[in-house]
């Protein structure tokens, strides 16, 4: 079969919404999809549209630890979306096409490793998911990942947070005036992955210009060290100057440009809620620009609502970005500095909000520190919404544990149940690729 | 009395149908330089041998394909009203000229076509035939119809398609390449309908005169002249249609017209042929010409055989006749002759021609069925990949990824000279029954004769705004007070439908919907109407299906 540049997997789920009202609804890819066939894109030799299948259970609990189970929390629109997303991954390892672009909802990258319910309007991570299942069953080793949605991706840090194989990168309007509240420099990652969650918080109205100049000074740089066998690119929509829940002042020509260079080699629909004046253009911008075609004529009818990036939005761009550069260039001097500073055990403390479902998380992590592995981590988790309380631990065994990390981790849920301060317990291990359920009462 | 003319690349075949019975066929050559004449000469015999009334005349003719494989276009000026998008440079068989103008996907006129622009840029040249297209001109038609109410004005433009009346689905490029072809036949295609009209005057026929199309639907005559483009590929149309007059095809069924160089397959769901998603491909431009869903394979009656290594290929060149009839290489139909499954030409040559394929250890007779197995085979992938293509076809609903339809063929219906013996075999290898019409050999004649007119419209409704749009009947107004639901929108599609039949002269029969969506509109936090398209077309079929005798 003759390669094509661009595999693209469009399914807008036209019979689903979180809510009839909820920006997550059936209306959100329709006029998306009207432009898509007008513009008769779907005929174009270099595109070929692919079917998404449902993901597995075991795709998804390859990355997610669903309290109780996730069969609970997941609906079939989510494996659908993730299956159009490893449906995607796999065009393009099997390389059948250049590239692909998972036009798929609902969105994932606010999805963390451990599930209570939804928030963000995500429930699972479909990049994590696709990620997980090519590196299971496609041989990928090292990947990049390039948030460009307008809201941090604090689904996807927490998933590689320990992950030195994967690097994460997020450009969002800052955590301080918008959702989820995240996505600040001083995040880089656990010890064992110090540098590899690389985030790059920008001011409220930033434009095409300061979005090109981190990608042009920052994120290709970074990319062109990492040296990634895939870049990802989570492709949220709502930096566009028209989205109602941001407030930054990217076009489509600005969103068209960044795929030309980023050249990711799998995008997957994040955010956007601009339904009418943004997302058509913007998804046929990336499009085109992905299948190598000429998308410079795909302009909204009214770009000159656009505001002009300040002056002021563009020196604080400047200094972000040296700064940004200094610690990245300083990255392997820090990570030793930081691994010296925690010893044995990384911990940390933190409150998870679940605003789709109304759940407030509390969580207790814990890293191992090993020279022999990446390390196992421990997750305490209690949650408490309408259903009452909820709670569980879990112990993450990396890919590469070491019998030491593998008899710790075992042990420590093996404790923890003898302990019995918890409903659930789980050993997620990426050895044998599986989620244990250990005991746990119903 | 229906009568039907199918106009094929060797023969012309007519016939006359009555009361569920074939009356009378015919088969003369066809005559290239002059169809007409030819189309006369089966039109007379059928008349002569068959006096009664005709109530309806049928004519299936390769017409607009000829003239488009052979180059016969006129120059036509391409108008486009792009907006903002694709760029199409490059993407269209001519170089169109890029206008001011555009309608946005909700049907808004942004930006209108400029006077000033028109005078400048559009030439006082010769060629008065024009294509105008629009991006969403089925949302909103004004533009179209402003450019080509300025064209006839300004320009004495003697002919302009329209894109949006070709079709009223989404496809701006579809619609713009269908438009061009469609401009570049008319003018000879013009002289065609004079000359049959004349010459059927001069019979005192005057029963109507209906052309088949593409998607095995007719139109009367005076219709194709504006639309001629729609009267493309009708050969194996009507060979569908005689399919489905023929025989009574329910379920998962795939139909083989077996020719000289090529097998056409069809598929079948439910008693009906699928349409091609989008539209008919015009040399290799995606157009909105409806059409069905076939697939061509190099496999036919002239066509060569091999051998490679030890395997035996069918096709797809063709190197000359059959052995049997004087070639110089076997060919499948030297093995079917041999079967005694075709009996034509010099048995003895087609056995030698069976005898020269270096088979060890096989006699003639064994040699010959290696052939029709191996076609049978090459035939049978590619009905393996209809299938599949049809099953992985992208879809946008949930629910139609976690019940996917999966397709389970019950049948294998061979029409065509050669159909039998590969239609059989391949039935046998994909465990279906095998159904081989009578009369299959003037299958596209029949077809022709009975099919039913097509007619499809397309519907949108925003209760937001108010307001409706209906591409192909160059229609946005003000959505009737009342129509806000489904079922009123329903109603409301099926009278713009039969209202738009009957001024076009076509039998009446049955409609039909053939999608429906409805979507929610939100605006802040509250719902605040919705969004219906609706895809309603006058139940395609045949006026009378025909006994078996
Ligand atoms: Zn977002
Ligand atoms: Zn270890």
């Amino acid at each position: 079969m003759e390669r094509k540049e661009l595999g693209l997997v469009f399914f807008p789920a036209f019979d689903w919404a979180i809510s009839q009202t909820h920006p997550e609804r059936q209306e959100r890819l329709l006029y998306t999809r009207d432009q898509l066939l007008e513009e008769g894109v779907l005929d174009l030799p270099q595109i070929r549209e692919y079917r998404p299948g449902m993901a597995e259970w075991a795709d998804l609990e390859r990355v997610h630890i669903g309290v109780p189970g996730l069969e609970s929390l997941v609906k079939d629109a989510h494996r659908v979306a993730a299956g159009g997303a490893i449906e995607a991954g796999k065009a393009v390892c099997s390389g059948e096409t250049a590239r692909a672009f998972a036009l798929v909802r609902p969105p994932g990258h606010h999805a963390m490793r451990v599930v209570h319910g939804t928030r963000g309007f995500c429930t699972v991570n479909m990049e994590a998911i696709m990620i997980e299942h090519l590196r299971r069953h496609h041989g990928i080793g090292r990947v990049a990942i390039v948030d460009t949605d307008v809201h941090h991706g604090d689904g996807t840090q927490d998933i590689y947070y320990h992950d030195p194989d994967t690097l994460f990168i997020s450009f969002h309007q800052d955590g301080r005036t918008l959702y989820p509240g995240s996505g600040f420099v001083e995040e880089q990652g656990g010890p064992a992955a110090f540098g590899t969650t690389f985030n790059i918080p920008l001011p409220v109205g930033t434009g095409d210009a300061g979005l090109h100049r981190v990608l042009d000074e920052l994120v290709l740089p970074v990319l062109a060290d990492f040296k990634p066998d895939l870049i990802i690119n989570s492709a949220g929509q709502d930096n566009h100057y028209s989205d109602p829940l941001a407030n930054m002042s990217v076009t489509a020509q600005g969103y068209g440009r960044l795929a030309e260079k980023l050249r990711a080699d799998v995008a997957v629909l994040e955010g956007g809620y601009s339904i009418e004046g943004a997302l058509p253009y913007v998804n046929l911008g990336i499009l085109l620009a992905m299948a190598g075609l000429d998308y410079s004529r795909v302009i909204e009818p009214d770009r000159e609502r656009c505001p002009a990036q300040s002056a002021d939005v563009t020196a604080y761009i400047e200094k972000l970005i040296q700064e940004r550069r200094q610690t990245w260039r300083e990255r392997e001097n820090l990570k030793r500095r930081e691994i010296a500073r925690w010893g044995d055990e990384w911990q940390r403390r933190r409150s998870v909000y679940y605003d789709d479902s109304g759940i407030e998380e509390e969580q207790r992590e814990t890293a191992r520190l090993c020279h022999h592995c990446y390390g196992w981590q421990g997750i305490d988790t209690s949650s408490r919404g309408s259903f009452g309380r909820k709670s569980a631990y879990a112990a993450i065994i990396p890919r590469n544990a070491c019998k030491r990390c593998l008899q710790e981790a075992q042990d420590a849920v093996w404790s923890a149940k003898q302990a019995g301060r918890h409903q659930y317990y789980y050993i997620q291990n990426r050895q044998t690729d599986c989620l244990e359920r250990i005991g746990g009462k119903k | 009395m229906l009568l039907g003319i199918d106009v094929g690349g060797t023969f012309t075949d007519a016939v006359a149908v009555a009361d569920g019975r074939v009356l009378e066929t015919v088969k003369v050559p066809t005559t290239h330089d002059d169809l007409l004449v030819g189309i006369l000469a089966a039109l007379d015999h059928i008349v002569s041998r068959c006096p009664r009334q005709i109530s309806r005349v049928a004519l299936s003719t390769t017409w607009v394909t000829n003239a488009v494989v052979e180059g016969k276009l006129d120059p036509v000026e391409l108008l486009v009203m792009a907006g903002p998008g694709l760029n199409l440079s490059g993407l269209l068989p001519v170089t169109p000229r890029f206008l001011t103008g555009y309608v946005d996907h909700r049907g808004i006129q942004v930006q209108a076509p400029d006077d000033g622009e028109l005078q400048q840029r559009i030439p006082k040249t010769a060629d008065s035939v024009y294509a105008v297209s629009g991006k969403f001109s089925v949302r909103n038609p004004d533009a179209e119809q402003q450019l080509n109410a300025w064209l006839k004005e300004h320009r004495q433009a003697e002919h302009v398609t329209l894109g949006g009346k070709l079709s009223g689905s989404l496809n701006f490029l579809r619609r713009t390449n269908g438009a061009y072809f469609n401009a570049a036949v008319w003018r000879r295609f013009k002289d065609f309908e004079a000359a049959i009209n004349q010459a059927l005057a001069a019979r005192d026929i005057i029963a109507p005169l209906v052309i088949l199309k593409a998607d095995g639907g007719t139109m009367p005559l005076t219709a194709a002249g504006e639309m001629p483009v729609e009267a493309i590929f009708t050969g194996p149309a009507a060979s569908v249609m005689g399919i489905q007059a023929l025989t009574d095809c329910r379920g998962t069924m795939v139909s083989l017209d077996v020719g000289g160089t090529t097998t056409d397959l069809a598929l079948w769901q439910d008693g009906q042929p699928l349409l091609a998603a989008g539209g008919a491909f015009v040399e290799r431009y995606p157009t909105a010409v409806r059409a069905f869903q076939l697939l061509s394979v190099g496999v036919g009656g002239d066509s060569e055989v091999r051998l490679a290594g030890e395997e035996v290929v069918v096709g797809p060149l063709r190197r000359g006749p059959a052995m049997a009839n004087g070639g110089t290489v076997p060919t499948l139909s030297d093995a079917m002759i041999v079967l005694e499954e075709a009996s034509f030409g010099s048995r003895k040559l087609a056995e030698a021609a069976m005898d020269q394929l270096a088979l060890p250890g096989l006699t003639v007779r064994e040699k010959a069925e290696t052939v029709l197995q191996a076609a049978a085979r090459q035939v049978v992938v590619a009905i393996r990949q209809m299938l599949l293509r049809e099953e992985t076809k992208p879809v946008y609903r949930v629910a139609e990824i976690t019940q996917p339809v999966i397709l389970d063929l019950q049948g294998v219906i061979g029409v065509g000279g050669a159909a039998a013996p590969i239609a059989k075999r391949a039935a046998a290898l994909l465990g279906a029954a095998c159904v081989l019409p009578e009369h299959g050999e003037v299958a596209n004649a029949i077809g022709a004769a009975v099919s039913r007119p097509t007619l499809e419209i397309n519907l949108r409704a925003d209760t937001v705004a108010g307001r409706y749009s209906v591409g192909e009947l160059g229609l946005e107004a003000a959505l009737p007070v009342g129509v806000r639901t489904v079922a009123a929108v329903t109603d409301f599609a099926k009278q713009l439908l039969c209202q738009r039949a009957t001024e076009l002269k076509m039998e009446q029969g049955e409609s039909e919907v053939v999608s429906l969506e409805s979507f929610p509109v939100v605006k802040g936090f509250n719902r605040s109407g919705w969004i219906y398209q609706c895809r309603m077309q006058l139940t395609p079929g045949v006026l009378m299906r025909l006994e078996e005798a």
